[in-house]
């Protein structure tokens, strides 16, 4: 390949000029460096859509479910009047004429 | 690195990356990214330049580039970064504006032998300081550089021909 060939392509190349870096990209750069406890505080980060959605219907599934186990775990409320009058035993006497009859094995065999 | 070494860095290598990512890619937008992740690497990993191995600016084109090729990977998984079945007959670019004929040329070529004809051709590096970049040694370098020539030759040839050169197939 001779030389020349090599010039006139670079000439030839060198037509096509790409720009510098925009102003934009200084805010970017230079804007963006925060320690990563600062970060922590106020960074931002982007999340697609589908992960967005993921992320919040698991949430929401949580959700329901800490609140459907914490209804089963609850303390029962004592039960109404009523039903503790079945059980009230305050009108309990004991027998007054008790007639005790002895039934011994051998009668049960006549 | 401190914030004043970064600044440093940032405004001396910043235009070089830019231009090397916007010919890579072809956009604006994509080179910004590209740049920007650049030195955001480098601010949470300073250590990584290892002055002993070469200038900043090599190391930087070198994290660059690696972007740029995650990104090709990402985008186009099936293609070869290395291809030289793009040795096909003259383009058409009848019609187009010179620049405009040189840059699609350009972005014709298989990555790697655009990135060496871009920091050879355009950033005029040194091939060492090419190869130091791209990972390679210095005869890829030399082997990439020499079809990529002859790939843009080709392309370019009515272009080059009307400076009184004619390139046959």
């Amino acid at each position: 390949m001779e030389p020349d060939d090599d010039l006139q392509l670079h000439e030839l190349l060198r037509e096509w000029e790409a720009p510098n870096a925009p102003p934009s990209l200084e805010a970017r750069v230079l804007g963006r460096r925060v320690a990563w406890w600062r970060f922590l505080l106020t960074g931002q980060i982007r999340v697609p859509v589908p992960v967005g959605l993921a992320a919040a219907a698991a949430l929401i599934a949580m959700g329901v479910v800490v609140a459907r186990d914490r209804g089963r775990g609850a303390v029962q409320p004592p039960p109404p009047e009523t039903a503790r009058a079945i059980f009230n035993l305050k009108d309990f006497q004991p027998v007054q004429n008790a007639r005790v009859r002895v039934i011994r094995s051998g009668y049960a065999n006549q | 690195m401190t914030d004043p070494e970064f600044r440093s860095a940032f405004h001396g290598h910043k235009d070089v990356l830019y231009r090397f990512a916007y010919r890579m890619t072809g956009s604006e937008a994509a080179a910004e990214d590209v740049v920007q992740d650049c030195f955001l690497a480098l601010w949470r990993n300073p250590a990584a330049y290892d002055p002993d191995r070469g200038t900043l600016r090599a190391f930087l084109l070198g994290v660059t580039r690696n972007l740029l090729l995650k990104r090709w990977r990402r985008e186009r998984p099936h293609d070869a970064l290395e291809d030289d079945a793009s040795l096909c007959p003259p383009a058409d670019l009848e019609g187009r504006e010179r620049a405009g004929q040189v840059a699609r040329a350009v972005q014709m070529l298989p990555p790697l032998q655009r990135e060496a004809v871009i920091l050879a051709e355009f950033e005029e590096l040194p091939l060492e300081e090419i190869a130091r970049a791209t990972g390679a040694d210095l005869a890829a370098v030399k082997s990439r550089l020499h079809r990529a020539r002859r790939n843009l030759r080709r392309w370019l040839a009515p272009l080059l021909e009307t400076k009184g050169t004619t390139y046959g197939t």
